[in-house]
């Protein structure tokens, strides 16, 4: 009895694990995505509303995906509250401390810190073309990881549950 | 003066926030170049500030207000955002919180010949505006003829009061006063200095009839505040471009009153100016208030009427 208690179990913990490793795969590409729309609104308000940047963060943030717009939110606040003195360091510091709670790699966080960078420090032209580089960066890497959820994403799932079952089927 | 202070780096805060208090209250402008000393001119006088807080006027004990502070106080009166500033950047001055004003001089960008704006900014200029109420209650009884709103003109040289003047008629007309029931006024602000907005409120009491147009260029904001808001009179700031004259002219005629101001030191100077020459010539204005300070700031000098007869007995200093 208790080895099946057991045996269910770690058939259960397996498949949770290759579920999230799968799951990772899916999020990434919609994390992206969530970023991509996120910059394309900054431009937006930067162009053409000459929205200062603390509150174009806040609308930014508010507007897209809650793991990503967490980012914009952290670094308006970091902005308003003087907790950092650029706008390079507030973004710097706010995707230091939300970018865990995303399923990005260090591809798309060198992508925010280059932008981070000039980042309200330049006239308009000069803002879209840093957004408009960003932006098609960050699509390059969008299709990148969605070729890798379809090739990874179902097989993690199965690798997961398979594994744990091979276990079970060793155990007994 | 809390929001002037908000606005600069902590650094340059915590040295004027030891200023004695008598100078804090006079304080009219706070001079930031840099690698120099700070400069404050308070009352009629300009002396440099030691890093503790006491005034001198040996340039070398002055604070010493770096290029670290320029970016500093850069970001922070752009809000991290200089893109939002082209505007201002091109015509070398910005408006922040509370209607004051920071003149600002370093390299300038040219692109096909005209000025794009200041790059590398290494002078500031911070203006603190104040606002004083009823300044205007000397002048708002020859404003008024048989209760008809007289087009009028206020002629002063720099730093004499014409702006708080022209906030405070704007304020007593949209009010009311003992001399008229009130009126709808139309301001059109394109330096943002006599509301004061910050994202299109005014941050001065200018009265509750009262619409503003932030931002906008004289000549058109006139036109735009008639057809759009049908103002009982505009209020205008330093007119002195023809087409303002041409809106100016066109606003009389449309039926609604005009006040507005021009630099100068006196009537027959300003009528040497091409654009308002004309309007003086044609008695478009039938009030003229010119101000010095001779007395203080914002000291009535004189006031006419449209033949340029003196209307106020004291202190008239006529010269032809």
């Amino acid at each position: 009895m208790v080895k099946l208690i057991g045996a269910v179990l770690i058939l259960f913990s397996a498949s949770m694990v290759g579920w999230q490793i799968s799951r990772f795969y899916s999020q990434r590409p919609a994390h992206i995505r969530a970023l991509l729309v996120a910059l394309q609104m900054l431009e937006t308000e930067i162009v053409y509303g000459l929205t200062p940047l603390h509150r174009a963060f806040v609308k930014v943030g508010q507007r897209v995906n809650q793991e990503v717009g967490k980012i914009f939110l952290l670094a308006a606040e970091m902005l308003g509250s003087e907790q950092a003195q650029s706008a390079e360091e507030a973004l710097q510091k706010a995707v230091r401390r939300q970018w865990s709670q995303t399923a990005m790699r260090k591809q798309e966080k060198d992508v925010m810190a280059s932008l981070g960078q000039v980042l309200g420090s330049t006239d308009r032209e000069d803002q879209q073309k840093h957004l408009r580089l960003a932006v098609t960066h960050l699509r390059g890497l969008e299709e990148e990881a969605r070729a890798e959820q379809g090739k990874y994403e179902k097989m993690y799932k199965s690798l997961g549950f398979l594994g744990g079952l091979l276990v079970v089927i060793l155990m007994f | 003066m809390q929001e002037i202070l908000a606005i600069l780096p902590s650094s340059v805060r915590s040295v004027l926030t030891a200023l004695p208090s008598t100078v804090l209250e006079v304080l009219e402008e706070i001079r930031l170049r840099q690698n120099q000393p700070l400069e404050i001119r308070y009352g009629q006088q300009t002396s440099y500030v030691t890093p503790s807080g006491q005034i001198t006027s040996h340039a070398r004990q002055g604070w010493v207000f770096t290029a670290e502070q320029v970016v500093k106080l850069l970001n922070k009166v752009s809000q991290h955002s200089l893109y939002a500033l082209e505007e201002e950047l091109k015509r070398g001055y910005i408006t922040v919180v509370g209607g004051h004003r920071i003149g600002i001089a370093g390299k300038v960008v040219l692109e096909r010949g005209e000025v794009k704006g200041i790059r590398e900014v290494t002078s500031f200029n911070v203006r603190i505006a104040r606002e004083k109420k009823g300044v205007a209650q000397k002048v708002m009884r020859y404003l008024f003829e048989k209760g008809n709103l007289q087009n009028t003109l206020v002629i002063s040289p720099p730093m004499c009061g014409k702006t708080t003047l022209l906030r405070d008629i704007a304020r007593s007309i949209s009010y009311g006063s003992e001399w008229s029931s009130s009126r709808k006024v139309g301001i059109v602000d394109e330096r943002s200095e006599l509301a004061g907005c910050l994202l299109g409120v005014p941050q001065r009491d200018v009265g509750p009839r009262t619409d503003v147009l932030d931002a906008c260029p004289k000549a058109i904001g006139m036109m735009m505040l008639i057809r759009s808001m049908s103002p009982d009179v505009l209020i205008v700031d330093e007119v002195g471009r023809p087409e303002d004259g041409e809106a100016v002219w066109e606003a009389i005629h449309a039926g609604v009153s005009v006040i507005c101001s021009a630099h100068g030191a006196e009537v027959h100077e300003v009528a040497q100016r091409p654009m308002l020459g004309k309007l003086i010539k044609h008695a478009t204005f039938t009030r003229y208030i010119v101000l010095s300070r001779s007395n203080g700031v914002g000291t009535i000098q004189a006031i006419y009427d449209q033949n340029l007869n003196p209307l106020k007995k004291e202190k008239v200093v006529w010269s032809s």
